[in-house]
């Protein structure tokens, strides 16, 4: 990890303890309080996208927004990614805080010279900071069809320099964007679009900062590790509940850093490890993660360890064959059943 | 002959850098599973310093050299090849501290600690490994050992063959271990020292398994003593591995009695019991330096010609049967080979043998003759290529220049094994021995 590298000249973000009152949020609420509550407690951040303005974004994460800050800290772009994230750069090294929406987040890859090769190296090239987030709504299930449904975050954990967060409930989405602003590197902000009105759980208001590269355990067991993150822990979840078994479920949150001891830790425990996501397989998180354990957690394996993700396929627009080709909960029962008999 | 074989060589500084040893002819590398003394320990020439495991047996390493434990350089679980250094003994007697100090920390910082880059365990059961990937329904995997599973027996010494595996495919899985090593807690520590050899770990004593269908009136079930457990399997082994085949002469006694009778009071007046066995076993392994194809063993598609012969005695006990070896039989006379095959059957049925007494064997002398049997076909010893069985010496009426003559007599059935040698060379070697018995130039 380069975590020491990655590491400019910014203060670290402060972490108020004050055990703050929870509500319920969706998980696109929890999103759109972070960012309002950033923009109100800090003036150098800003938000900028296609239709973010009057029209509140085509999700409405930005509802409002442009009544209560106006023009010049919400701003409408023209549909040109790499001028989106480029302008975003720029604004950052004068000393701003831009969040950038991308539309969907099959779009980024008209944006991915000024992410990758610009916002990922200037603080290796010239020691300059870049405090950008890039909003990525991703994911399918909704018949999106190829380029609405992507989920592109392997692309960016072969960019050194870039953060890649991913998180799979309201809180953890609410806590990973606030600290997501407040990180001095280029963050990439994985949002799972099924997840915006499905997912509804307590989170904390006011301040609430979760740290980025720690993984959460969202149900201990000993039986099995499930490794997901995004909308896979919650089909994790649901797989263990309805086979009853001795699973745990380890939620990655963060996807680069990653929290390896989590991973290793719980590896250790179950000697089982499926590693879930619905991106496609090949050199994804899954391999990663494999090799991971793989490389330290040799001597404590009981079983292969296996991956549940898409195949390598575009995501198709037909309901039945995208079924097919995203991981489905039935799959996740299957591939925990077999690894539980192994 | 030092004890155990343990050799250690004397580095710089007064330390001794203790190696692993060559537990036995066949094995190449050990397995450490327990360290008895821990860095900073004192230790005493000869104290137990830690428990190595073969794939034949497991064998205590005494201290080369009293002093103190400076250095574990092999952590427990950790394989590896004889020779390798496992430890450093700091002898206090320094002889040039310096040289040779920056090299043993080295190695031992690269010990233990270097946990994920170390060698995998042994790779007991590798064999028959596939991918183990798509449907897991339908292979045999009752011999796959997972690395945890490898890596947990050998860390509570566990025998995997022993143990039952619940999961696919009867996969021994993380669960049954723990099973085990639970179920081993909580049984009495008892551990017996006999077995068959090759010595195999000790299978450790667990509840009788649930047996597949309960007593019937009239019969009586009782579970194999862990040695009864180690012949079985050695037997059953040992049959499917070698091409057995047997054949036998018969030798005519008369020289072997009049030459016994000469001896016998002298020999009785030094404390040996001079048999008939002993006038075998100097026969044979003297044919044996003319064919050392029976002094051998296979492995693989090579064939491993022994320089010594270590001869390995039967003996029966109460409860089963336990084979102690001779080391470099060819160096004793008749006198000490008498005297070499009283003490090891002593040693044998009053339990008091060690490992290194049943291991190294190179060919095996069975004496059921004893008991009035006329003729066998024994079961080779692995990795052996060759037993000789002495039945009992009678009388018969044998035709001896066309005249009629009562002799004592007996069958010396040989069982060899085909791929390593042929009929025609099992029977000049038996040829040889019946020569030389029936010269009565026994010596």
């Amino acid at each position: 990890m380069a975590e020491a590298q990655l590491t400019s000249d910014e203060p670290a973000p402060a972490v108020e303890a004050q055990a703050p009152a929870t509500r319920e949020l969706t998980y696109l609420e929890a999103i759109s309080e972070a960012l309002r509550e950033e923009m109100r407690r800090d003036e150098t951040v800003i938000c900028m996208g296609e239709d973010i303005g009057a029209f509140g974004g085509a999700f409405k994460v930005t509802d409002g927004f442009y009544e209560e800050f106006g023009a010049a800290r919400v701003i409408n772009t023209p549909l040109a990614e790499n001028a989106i994230i480029g302008t975003a750069v720029g604004a950052a090294i004068e000393g701003l805080r831009p969040v950038c929406e991308m539309q969907f987040a099959d779009f980024i890859s008209c944006g991915f010279d000024q992410l990758v090769n610009v916002a990922a190296k200037l603080h290796y090239r010239q020691g300059i900071a870049v405090p950008i987030v890039v909003r990525l709504p991703s994911g399918g299930g909704f018949s999106g069809g190829p380029f609405h449904s992507q989920n592109p975050e392997a692309w960016f954990l072969q960019a050194p320099g870039l953060k890649v967060v991913a998180p799979a409930t309201a809180a953890d989405a609410k806590g990973l964007l606030i600290s997501a602003i407040r990180d001095p590197n280029p963050v990439c902000f994985l949002e799972h679009k099924g997840l915006y009105r499905t997912v509804r759980d307590e989170v904390p208001a006011g301040e609430h900062a979760v740290p980025l590269g720690k993984a959460r355990v969202a149900r201990e067991g000993s039986e099995l590790t499930v490794i997901a993150y995004g909308s896979s822990v919650h089909l994790a979840l649901r797989a263990a509940e309805e086979l009853g078994e001795d699973i745990e479920v380890i939620d990655l949150r963060s996807l680069c850093p990653m929290d390896t001891e989590a991973i290793l830790a719980s590896v250790r425990k179950t000697s089982k490890v499926l590693v879930a996501h619905e991106a496609t397989r090949s050199c994804g998180v899954g391999a990663e993660v494999s090799a991971l354990i793989a490389e330290h957690a040799f001597e404590y394996l009981d079983a292969p360890v296996r991956r549940l993700t898409a195949p390598d396929v575009p995501i198709p627009f037909s309901p039945p064959l995208e079924q097919a080709v995203l991981p489905q909960l039935d799959d996740m029962k299957e591939a925990c059943d077999e690894l539980l008999r192994y | 002959m030092s004890s155990s074989g343990t050799s250690a060589a004397l580095a710089a500084g007064g330390r001794v850098e203790v190696t692993m040893p060559q537990m036995g002819i066949s094995v190449s590398e050990g397995t450490i599973v327990e360290w008895r003394k821990q860095p900073g320990d004192e230790v005493v020439a000869d104290e137990v310093l830690c428990e190595v495991s073969t794939d034949k047996i497991d064998v205590e390493i005494p201290c080369p050299a009293s002093g103190v434990l400076e250095s574990v350089l092999v952590g427990e679980g950790e394989t590896v090849a004889v020779g390798t250094p496992i430890a450093l003994v700091l002898t206090g007697e320094s002889n040039g501290e310096g040289a040779g100090t920056a090299g043993a920390r080295e190695r031992a910082a690269a010990g233990p600690g270097a946990g994920g880059s170390s060698a995998a365990p042994g790779p007991k059961g590798t064999g028959d490994r596939r991918p183990a990937t798509g449907d897991p329904g339908e292979l045999d995997r009752s011999r796959f050992y997972s690395p945890v599973v490898q890596r947990m027996a050998a860390e509570h010494g566990i025998d995997l063959e022993s143990i039952a595996g619940t999961g696919v495919g009867g996969r021994v899985r993380k669960k049954d271990v723990e099973t085990a090593i639970a179920a081993r807690s909580a049984a009495p520590a008892h551990k017996t020292l006999h077995t068959e050899s090759p010595y195999r770990p000790e299978p450790e004593a667990q509840a009788p398994a649930p047996s597949a269908r309960p007593a019937l009136a009239g019969e009586r079930r009782e579970v194999m003593t862990p040695m009864r457990k180690a012949i079985a399997e050695h037997m059953v082994r040992s049959r499917r591995t070698a091409a057995h085949v047997t054949t036998v002469v018969e030798v005519d006694f008369s020289a072997v009695r009049r030459r016994r009778a000469e001896l016998r009071a002298d020999l009785e007046r030094r404390g040996v019991k001079l048999t008939y066995l002993a006038f075998v076993a100097r026969a044979a392994v003297a044919a044996l330096q003319e064919f050392p194809v029976l002094n051998a063993s296979v492995d693989g598609e090579e064939l491993v010609y022994h320089d010594s012969v270590n001869l390995g005695i039967a003996v029966a006990l109460d409860d089963g049967l336990v084979v102690p070896v001779i080391p470099r039989a060819e160096r004793l006379s008749l006198e000490g080979m008498a005297a070499a095959i009283a003490e090891v059957a002593e040693k044998a049925r009053t339990g008091r043998l060690v490992p290194d007494d049943v291991q190294g064997g190179t060919f095996t002398i069975t004496n059921p003759g004893q008991f009035g049997a006329i003729i066998a076909t024994p079961i080779i010893n692995q990795p052996q290529v060759a037993i000789l069985d002495l039945e009992a010496v009678v009388k018969r009426p044998v035709v001896v220049d066309d005249a009629i003559a009562i002799r004592p007599m007996a069958y010396l059935p040989l069982s060899f094994d085909h791929r390593a040698l042929d009929g025609a060379t099992a029977a000049r070697f038996l040829s040889r021995i019946k020569a030389i018995l029936e010269s009565g130039d026994v010596s």
